[in-house]
């Protein structure tokens, strides 16, 4: 999968699950600070990569991804 | 005389309570299925079987000998399911059994010798071959099997005990409604003003140091352990059994409490075994009864079981927490250290190390930060996570994997 394409489906998946507007999110845009996740959202964030890319990411590490161009690096790694 | 206590392959049906203890340590009125075959058989030359990953926890746990048996003497050999209520039968050698299950034998010093350096399996077989005589038996085969027969063993052994009194602090303004003969409060104990303790339905026993809180209501039968504290205006049913350095407010009825937990805000738990280290949120409540009043199920290790009974709650394991607000439906069972947040109609079955978020199982922070929260709730009451300890959560971890893979994977393909 590209990374383009990466991307495209990561921020559908935040801009779901956080409810914010998918034209403000970009790579630089974090998490917790810019797009308000709450402790409980990180973890429905991992489990919808998870669920959108058909993976399975080591949680710890995963939690540790502060954000979005980071999480697209991150799950990347797991489509090569 | 020496004595062999036992758990089989019958362990995974007392789950989740046993996947962090043997099945013997689990509590049934006063004590523990442990404490009440030791009672009854004057000897300190003990051994116990357990599943290997608990072989270190129990040599850390008891002074006994773990897994290794020496034929040197007459042995009674008995399954720690058993809930002992009479004499052991020692005049002659032969198997004691319960609907084709060995309860207990009683083998001479000269066949003690042939299962010398056995495993529990070829100890059991062993047995078999001894003359059998058929005896009615309760045999704790499944969670609800503890909480059922709580309050008549809580009878009982007030009665056995020989406990009555007054020894510890008993306010002037609190009162005991019914007779005073059924009541007794060790030292150190603490019974505050405006408490009620009802012993017309049973008697009540409060341990040492325990503190019973203004305007609460405490109902027989019930055993409070050891520096447990009940909230202030608590409403404890009859038919409770709360274990040591518990916390409990609210409306508790017919429920075991295995230690070191807290309830401590309202919500009513009812007909549940809640194991140790579990943090009930504000409110969580279970159902106990089906409003069509038909027999409760109960799902034992991912499988559904009939109780045969009306009344069952939640059977919650050990370092579990809820959120506030959470509705348990009717015969939960929630496994070891899950996060369960509330969200209308909850399922029905937990796997052990589950989040449950949003209506969905989830891997949540895994397992090392699981640790860590496990470790400072200890150290809040005064306790350390130990190697052992650390070394069967684990294995559990593993040893749940399939079941809470397939949950969470099931749940994510569901839509939100």
């Amino acid at each position: 999968m590209e990374r383009a394409e990466i991307e495209k489906k990561v921020k559908e998946v935040v801009s779901r699950i956080l409810g914010v507007d998918e034209s403000i999110i970009t790579p630089e845009s974090r998490f917790v600070e810019d797009l308000g996740a709450e402790s409980v959202q990180s973890l429905e964030l991992v489990a919808a990569f998870e669920e959108a890319f058909d993976i399975e990411m080591e949680e710890q590490a995963a939690l540790e991804v502060k954000t979005v161009g980071k999480a697209v690096d991150f799950i990347s790694k797991y489509l090569k | 005389m020496k004595l062999l206590i036992f758990e089989n392959d019958q362990w995974i049906n007392l789950t989740p309570l046993s996947y962090t203890r043997p099945v013997f340590e689990l509590r049934c009125g006063m004590y523990t299925l442990l404490e009440r075959i030791m009672a009854a058989v004057k000897t300190r030359d003990i051994t116990l079987f357990v599943r290997d990953y608990l072989v270190n926890l129990a040599k850390k746990n008891y002074p006994f000998f773990v897994n290794s048996f020496k034929g040197d003497d007459d042995v009674l050999i008995v399954d720690g399911r058993y809930l002992v209520e009479e004499d052991f039968r020692t005049d002659k050698e032969a198997v004691y059994m319960c609907e084709d299950e060995v309860v207990y034998a009683f083998v001479k010093k000269e066949n003690a010798v042939k299962i010398e350096n056995r495993s529990i399996c070829e100890i059991v077989d062993f047995v078999k071959t001894l003359p059998p005589i058929k005896i009615d038996a309760k045999m704790m085969k499944y969670p609800w099997n503890l909480v059922h027969y709580n309050a008549e063993m809580l009878k009982k052994d007030f009665s056995k005990s020989k406990k009555i009194g007054i020894s510890g602090n008993f306010s002037p303004h609190a009162v005991i409604h019914g007779s005073d003969s059924d009541v007794y409060i060790a030292e150190g104990a603490e019974v505050h003003p405006y408490v009620v303790i009802d012993t017309n339905s049973g008697p009540v026993y409060i341990d040492s140091k325990a503190k019973i809180f203004p305007f609460s209501r405490i109902e027989g039968p019930c055993y409070i352990g050891k520096e447990t504290q009940i909230m202030p205006g608590a409403s404890i049913r009859e038919g409770n059994t709360i274990g040591p350095v518990c916390r409990v407010g609210g409306e508790v009825e017919e429920s075991i409490f295995q230690g070191y937990s807290n309830k401590y805000h309202d919500g009513f738990i009812g007909h549940a075994y809640i194991g140790e280290f579990v943090n009930l949120g504000a409110l969580t409540t279970n159902s106990d009864l089906k409003n069509d009043y038909s027999p409760v199920s109960v799902y034992v290790n991912g499988k559904v079981v009939c109780s045969g009974d009306l009344k069952v709650g939640s059977f919650i394991g050990d370092h579990t927490k809820t959120s506030i607000g959470t509705l348990f439906n009717t015969g939960t069972s929630v496994g070891v250290m899950c996060n369960i947040t509330a969200g209308g109609v909850l399922p029905k079955f937990f796997p052990s190390f589950v989040w449950y978020v949003n209506n969905k199982f989830m891997k949540g922070f895994g397992l090392e930060m699981m640790l860590q929260t496990a470790r400072a709730a200890m150290e809040r009451r005064k306790r350390i996570l130990t190697k052992e300890e650390e070394e069967v959560i684990r294995k559990v971890y593993e040893i749940t994997a399939d079941l809470r893979k397939s949950y969470i994977s099931r749940s994510l393909k569901m839509k939100s």
